[in-house]
């Protein structure tokens, strides 16, 4: 039988797997092998996800499962993403919904994050989470490449009340060499539904000489979604299989980012060490209103908060962040 | 002001190191750590290039800079064997390697070497999984011995007081006065310390998932080719470079996982701590070589430091891991010469050593994003 939780749609017969080998077709329905089981559970900041315009510089559970439904050819946690999800489970921590959201309140987390793999692997799993945590008021984010059905979007949505959504590549010939899939089509589908009432960054990892060409129009791309949206430049850093490959130049990619930072305010590009584009600047009046530093790979952290109330400090301008002082699962403004 | 050049690949950034904001900085000094770091790419942990890079970075700065003292560390072979399994032929010819590597820079550089080992490593033979307490525990994945204990259940004492790999618990009192600690150190030190087996790593939450292959030993004495001196401890071995420096160049090398069992040069056993501790490799077991005292009270953090439980007490030193000031009392912060730090361990270098210039990769968690430099003074000018 086919299953829907992502667009690979992989055919899968009784007892056998598809693609990600995280669901098994048993008695007839499509079953989660290896429910409850997370190779990641510790505490972070939601900097260093990143999330830049959610809960600044609170605390998070992040977790995270094993295997993906993409096969990147520059994988940071290849040796989850990719390894046969089997062969992990005695390194697996094994945790009830329950335990990890109380693991989540005894180190004072304001949030539960998903971000070592792909959650659409997972989803029954983090369904029951979601309940456990919704009981809690805690509130769940994930990392996500969007590349799952109409249907399971909509579990995911009922999940997580932010994302922030890998968009890769927009080129069929960059999706199928570095990702592995045909086309980004269902990812640009998602982050539109997904933006629609929930709050969504973007990350494209930039690849010099492949996808810097394409900025311009995922600029574009984001603009006609939502023009506040914060897009997460970063700059890939050469691992997996492309280990010895050159590092990005970061005065190329910053001059590239010259146009679309017109079309939008809210633009990083980071992941390297020292980045001084970490910064959220006021789209009115250009004043700092959250100051940010990063260490790259996963260092970022808030420096100062200028705008609690949501406000531009300085010139009254409404800023996008998503706080306690936006409804529950809302979008930020 | 200390001055800090990160170097991302083609890429260069220079900031104050105590508040991580951009600065303005120039003269010959500055310019000349910009050029070694642009000269010198860093390879990667786990590349063979590794420590071959902290020789040749060293050797670049001597050559600039003219120092009488300098502090290396060579950590390539700890972080591969850490995770990559290997034959006992592979991994002694690597340990050969190490030595080699800092056979040549003595030979370069004509400096007279002390070089210590942090400890022995050891296969990994389970983890001591504590994730199903009522209380919590807590210890950085590149810790074995140690993990931190807070709010523990009776339950969880019993469990944890019978279980088969778990040689002592500790109470924070203990440990405090242990290292004569002071009121305002006591909070950071964990509830209770618990101490694993040789073998034998604590299974907590925040551990990453990449199983390591070796994990330390139980190393109580390390290590230490010192020609003609005697020195039983650690804490000695300051001493001893001071001596040194007061009739010739000197270099401290440091041999990350390198022990009593694979140390091929002739050498002392030190102590490595004090009654039942011992000190893993990491910041606290540099800073009481280079200060001469027990320094585990200022960086509990590899021993189950809870450093996610309250805000951070200041933004400071944002590339200095959980330091918040510059340790006092280091060799090289006393030491009137001129003085340079290069090493592929972490970034810690430059708050451990104290030297005038350190060099050190920057890499988190492997991941290879450049190196980075510190300039703590440039008055002793080139």
């Amino acid at each position: 039988m086919r299953c829907s939780y992502c667009e690979r749609r992989c055919e899968i017969t009784e007892g056998k797997t598809g693609v990600c080998r995280m669901y098994t077709v048993s008695e007839g329905i499509i079953k989660e092998r290896f429910p409850h089981r997370w190779s990641s559970c510790g505490a972070s900041r939601l900097e260093a996800v990143p999330f830049y315009h959610a809960y600044p510089g609170s605390r998070c559970l992040a977790i995270g499962t094993t295997s993906c439904n993409f096969r990147c050819q520059y994988c940071s946690n290849a040796f989850i993403a990719k390894e046969d999800p089997e062969i992990q489970q005695d390194l697996l921590y094994q945790l009830t919904p329950h335990k990890l959201v109380s693991m989540a309140q005894k180190l004072n987390c304001r949030s539960i994050i998903f971000n070592v793999n792909e959650p659409t692997v997972s989803l029954p799993s983090l369904l029951d989470v979601a309940q456990e945590a919704k009981a809690a008021a805690i509130p769940m984010g994930c990392l996500t490449n969007g590349y799952m059905t109409v249907e399971s979007t909509e579990l995911l949505a009922s999940i997580f009340s932010f994302f922030n959504v890998s968009l890769k590549g927009l080129s069929s010939h960059f999706n199928k060499k570095y990702v592995g899939i045909e086309s980004c089509k269902p990812v640009l589908r998602n982050i539109r539904r997904l933006a629609g009432d929930r709050h969504v960054e973007v990350t494209t990892p930039i690849i010099q000489g492949t996808n810097d060409c394409e900025i311009d129009t995922i600029a574009d791309f984001l603009t006609g979604v939502d023009p506040e949206i914060p897009w997460h430049v970063f700059r890939l850093l050469p691992e997996d299989e492309m280990m010895g490959t050159e590092y990005p130049n970061i005065q190329a990619i910053d001059a590239a980012l010259q146009s679309a930072r017109k079309k939008l305010p809210y633009i990083y590009f980071h992941n390297f060490v020292g980045s001084e584009w970490v910064n959220t600047h006021c789209p009115a009046c250009g004043s700092v209103v959250i100051e940010r530093f990063s260490l790259g790979c996963g260092g970022d952290k808030l420096n100062m908060l200028r705008c609690e109330d949501n406000r531009c400090p300085d010139c009254g301008q409404k800023i996008k962040v998503l706080n306690e002082k936006t409804p529950f699962g809302n979008k930020g403004v | 002001m200390s001055i800090v050049i990160v170097d991302a690949r083609g890429w260069q950034n220079t900031l104050d190191l105590m508040t991580g904001e951009k600065v303005q900085a120039a003269g010959s000094v500055v310019e000349m750590v910009k050029g070694v770091l642009q000269k010198h790419p860093y390879p990667g942990d786990m590349d063979p290039g590794s420590n071959r890079w902290v020789s040749d970075t060293a050797l670049d700065l001597i050559d600039s800079y003219d120092p009488r003292f300098v502090f290396l560390t060579y950590a390539a072979q700890y972080f591969s064997g850490r995770y990559t399994p290997m034959t006992k032929e592979t991994r002694a010819g690597m340990i050969l390697d190490t030595f080699l590597e800092a056979e040549r820079f003595m030979n370069t550089s004509g400096f007279a070497a002390i070089v210590v080992g942090t400890g022995d490593t050891t296969p990994l033979l389970g983890f001591v999984d504590v994730t199903g307490l009522d209380g919590l525990a807590v210890c950085t994945h590149w810790s074995a011995r140690y993990a931190g204990l807070y709010g523990p259940s009776p339950e969880d004492m019993k469990f944890l007081r019978e279980h088969p790999h778990i040689e002592k618990i500790v109470s924070r009192e203990e440990v405090v006065g242990l290292f004569n600690g002071t009121p305002e150190q006591t909070p950071e030190v964990p509830e209770y310390l618990m101490l694993a087996h040789e073998g034998y790593a604590f299974k907590t939450i925040n551990n990453a998932m990449k199983t390591p292959a070796r994990i330390t030993s139980l190393n109580f004495n390390v290590p230490l080719f010192a020609p003609g001196h005697i020195v039983g401890d650690i804490t000695g071995i300051r001493r001893v470079l001071e001596e040194d420096l007061s009739e010739k160049n000197v270099a401290l090398i440091v041999l990350e996982g390198v022990g009593l069992d694979d140390f091929l040069w002739p050498h002392l056993s030190c102590r490595n701590g004090t009654q039942w501790y011992y000190y893993e490799p990491g910041e606290s077991q540099y800073l009481t070589i280079t200060t001469g005292e027990h320094r585990f009270l200022d960086y509990p953090t590899g021993s189950g430091y809870k450093y996610f439980d309250k805000k951070e007490r200041t933004r400071d030193y944002p590339f200095s891991g959980m330091f918040k000031s510059i340790p006092e009392g280091t060799l090289a912060s006393k030491f009137p010469g001129k003085s340079i730090a290069v090493g592929n361990k972490s970034m810690f270098m430059h708050m451990v050593a104290g030297t005038d210039l350190s060099v050190e990769c920057f890499s988190r968690n492997l991941h290879n994003q450049g190196t980075m430099a510190v300039i703590h003074r440039e008055d002793k000018q080139l």
